[in-house]
C-alpha cells in the first residue's frame, strides 16, 4: 500500500512537470513571453511595483500583527481578543475589489491605496497565528517559568515568542502569497503591477500580455511560499522540531 | 520555615479551597500535603510562592510575610516542580536546568560546575545530555531534570506538586528513593503534594491530611496510621494501616525493643538483614520462607530469631501501647 502510493504520487509527479515544460516550451514556441522580452525595461517596472506592494503592506502588517497577537494573549487583555479579531475578520470578509475600492476611497489612486488594501487584507492571517502560536505553548510550561521567577517579559521572550515563531512565519507566508495573486487588481487602483499587462491581455484579447503578466505572478507566489517554508524549518527551534516529531509519532 | 497563619482561600464565585490553615514547615523537613482530588493541595502550595493570592490570613517564609517579598526574587529563592516537569522545549537540558542562575547573573564557570554538579546528583551524565533537548529524554529523565532544575540556584525551600505522579509505579518508586537520598544531603525546607498514602508515608518527616481545604491532622507518618485522629483520616490511610506502618520501622528497631539471644541452633535457618523494614520481615513470613529469620546486623552477627510472635509483640508495645 505504502509503495503503491509512492508510485502513484511519483506519477503524479511526473506528469504534472511534464505538463509544465509542455506549456512553457508551447508559450515560447508561440512567442507568449515575448512581452517579457521585448519590453524588459516595462516588465522589470512592473514587477518592481508588484514586489513593493506585496512587501510594503506585508511588513506594516507584520509589525501591527504580531504586537496585537501578542497584546491580546496577555491575560489582563485576552477580553480584547474577539472584538480585534472580529475586526481583523471583517477585512478579510469583504471582497478584495471592495477593500480595494475602499483604500481608494481613503487615499485616492496610486501605490498607496494598493498597499493600504493589502495591508488590511494581510492582518488577519498574521493575527491569528500569532495568536495560534502563543497559545499553543503549554500551560504548564508557563506555570513553570512564572513560579521559577521568571518575569512576564521573560516568559513571552525565552518560552512564549520562540515557540510561535514558526505558527507566525507560516502566517506571514499566507498573507504574501494571497497578497501577490491579489496585487494583480492593483492596476484597478492606478498602483501598476503586473496586473497592469494581465489586464490588458483580457480587454486586447491578446493572449501574450495575459501569460507574460500571470506566469511571472505565479512563479513569484511560488518563489515566496519555497522562500517562507525554508525559513521556517531553519528557524524552528531544534528542540520543537523534536517536540513535533514526538507528538506525531 | 514555612508557617501558615490562619490561611483561607476563596476563589471567584464562592469556591472556599482552603479554611484557616495553621501549619508549619520546619527547616530541613519535607512535609507532605495530602488529601482527596479537589481537597485544595495544589491551592495550598501555590499561594506560598504567590501563584495564587492568599485571601486572608498570611503565609510567612523564614519570619516574613511572603505578600510583603518581592514576587519574581522570592520565586528565585524557591524551587518549583511540577507534575508535568514543564521543561522548556525550546532550550537544551542545560539551558533548561540554569534558567535560574542565568537569570541570577551566575557566571559560565559557575554555571558549569553547578550544572555538572546536579546531574551527578540525579545519576545523568552531563556531557551525553547537556545539549539534548526534553523530548529526546523518557518520562524519569524529564522528571529528574525537573527536579535538578528546581535545585539549581540552591533555594532553601522547595515546593513540589505531585513530582512523580505522572510515572509509571515503578520509576516513580525509583525516583522517590533518589529524592530521598537527595534530601539526605541538602536538606531542603519541603513541601510535597501527593495523593498517595504510600509516598506520604515513604517521603515525608510529616504529613498534613487535609479534607475541604481543612487540615484533619497534622502528624508524623507513624503518628497518622498508629493513632488516626477521626473517622476520615482512618478511611484514608486505609483498613491496611497497621501493615503501612510497619513499613516505617526496621528489623534492627524491633531487636533493640527486646533482649533476644542470639541464636546459634541451627545453621541453615535463613537470615534476615537488619535494614530490612518489618513490612518485608512479614511478607517472608507469611510467605512460608520461614517460621523464624536469624537477625544478622552489617557487621553479621546473630541477634537473635524474628518469629511471628516477636512481631507480634513489638507491635503492641510500638504502637498500640503508645494508646491512650
Ligand atoms: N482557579 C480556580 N478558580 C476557581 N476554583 C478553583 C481554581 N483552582 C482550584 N479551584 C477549586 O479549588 C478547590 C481546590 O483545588 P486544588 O487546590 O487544585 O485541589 P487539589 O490540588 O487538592 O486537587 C477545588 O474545588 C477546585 O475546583
Ligand atoms: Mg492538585
Amino acid at each position: 500500500m505504502d509503495t503503491f502510493n509512492k508510485r502513484t504520487a511519483l506519477v503524479v509527479k511526473i506528469l504534472l512537470w511534464t505538463a509544465i515544460a509542455a506549456f512553457f516550451i508551447w508559450g515560447f514556441s508561440q512567442g507568449m513571453f515575448r512581452q517579457i522580452y521585448e519590453q524588459p525595461g516595462l516588465f522589470l517596472e512592473l514587477l518592481g511595483e508588484h514586489v513593493l506592494i506585496i512587501f510594503a503592506s506585508g511588513f506594516a502588517a507584520v509589525l501591527i500583527a504580531v504586537p496585537l497577537g501578542i497584546f491580546v494573549t496577555r491575560p489582563a487583555f485576552r477580553r480584547t481578543e474577539w472584538f480585534i479579531v472580529t475586526v481583523a475578520n471583517l477585512g478579510q470578509t469583504i471582497p478584495s475589489l471592495a477593500v480595494l475600492a475602499l483604500a481608494m476611497g481613503v487615499l485616492g489612486i496610486g501605490v498607496e491605496a494598493a498597499i493600504l488594501a493589502l495591508f488590511v487584507y494581510s492582518l488577519l492571517p498574521i493575527l491569528q497565528n500569532t495568536i495560534a502560536g502563543l497559545d499553543s505553548v503549554d500551560e504548564n510550561t508557563k506555570d513553570a517559568a512564572r513560579g521559577m521567577g521568571l518575569t512576564n517579559l521573560q516568559i513571552l521572550w525565552k518560552v512564549e515568542l520562540p515557540n510561535a515563531v514558526v505558527s507566525i512565519i507560516a502566517g506571514i507566508r499566507t498573507a504574501l502569497v494571497i497578497n501577490i495573486g491579489t496585487a494583480a487588481l492593483a492596476y484597478l487602483v492606478g498602483a501598476g503591477g503586473l496586473g497592469v499587462w494581465i489586464f490588458t491581455g483580457i480587454r486586447l484579447f491578446d493572449n501574450s500580455y495575459l501569460i507574460s503578466g500571470a506566469v511571472p505572478v505565479t512563479l513569484l507566489a511560488i518563489a515566496v511560499d519555497l522562500l517562507f517554508r525554508y525559513l521556517e524549518r531553519v528557524l524552528t527551534p531544534k528542540g520543537l522540531i523534536l517536540a513535533r516529531e514526538a507528538n506525531e509519532a | 520555615m514555612i508557617q501558615f497563619d490562619n490561611v483561607n482561600k476563596v476563589y471567584e464565585g464562592d469556591v472556599k479551597a482552603i479554611n484557616n490553615v495553621d501549619l508549619t514547615v520546619p527547616d530541613g523537613e519535607m512535609v507532605i500535603l495530602i488529601g482527596p482530588s479537589g481537597c485544595g493541595k495544589t491551592t495550598l502550595l501555590r499561594m506560598v510562592n504567590q501563584l495564587e493570592t492568599i485571601s486572608s490570613g498570611s503565609i510567612l517564609l523564614n519570619g516574613e510575610d511572603v505578600t510583603t517579598l518581592d514576587k519574581i526574587e522570592m520565586r528565585r529563592k524557591i524551587g518549583y516542580v511540577i507534575q508535568s516537569n514543564g521543561l522548556f522545549p525550546n532550550m537544551t537540558i542545560e539551558q533548561n536546568m540554569m534558567i535560574v542562575p542565568q537569570l541570577l547573573g551566575w557566571d559560565r564557570a559557575k554555571k558549569r560546575d553547578r550544572f555538572n554538579y546536579l546531574m551527578d546528583l540525579i545519576g545523568l551524565n552531563p556531557d551525553e545530555f547537556k545539549k539534548r533537548f526534553p523530548h529526546e529524554l523518557s518520562g524519569g529523565q524529564q522528571q529528574r531534570i525537573g527536579v535538578a532544575r528546581a535545585l539549581a540556584a540552591d533555594p532553601p525551600v522547595m515546593l513540589m506538586d505531585e513530582p512523580f505522579g505522572a510515572l509509571d509505579p515503578i520509576i516513580r518508586a525509583r525516583l522517590q528513593e533518589e529524592f530521598l537520598q537527595i534530601q539526605r544531603e541538602v536538606k531542603k525546607t519541603i513541601l510535597f503534594v501527593s495523593h498517595d498514602i504510600d509516598e506520604a508515608v515513604k517521603m515525608g518527616d510529616k504529613i498534613v491530611l487535609l479534607r475541604d481545604g481543612e487540615v484533619m491532622q497534622y502528624d508524623t507518618p507513624a503518628e497518622i496510621l498508629n493513632h488516626p485522629k477521626n473517622e476520615f483520616v482512618n478511611e484514608f490511610v486505609g483498613s491496611d494501616r497497621v501493615l503501612k506502618s510497619m513499613s516505617l520501622y526496621t528489623v534492627k528497631d524491633l531487636y533493640k525493643a527486646f533482649t533476644l539471644k542470639p541464636n546459634f541452633e541451627s545453621k541453615d535457618i535463613r537470615t534476615i538483614n537488619e535494614d530490612t523494614s518489618l513490612r518485608v520481615a512479614i511478607s517472608m513470613i507469611l510467605n512460608q520462607e520461614a517460621d523464624q529469620l536469624v537477625i544478622e546486623d552489617n557487621e553479621g552477627n546473630n541477634h537473635g530469631s524474628l518469629t511471628m510472635d516477636l512481631l507480634e509483640q513489638f507491635l503492641h508495645k510500638e504502637i498500640k501501647g503508645q494508646e491512650g
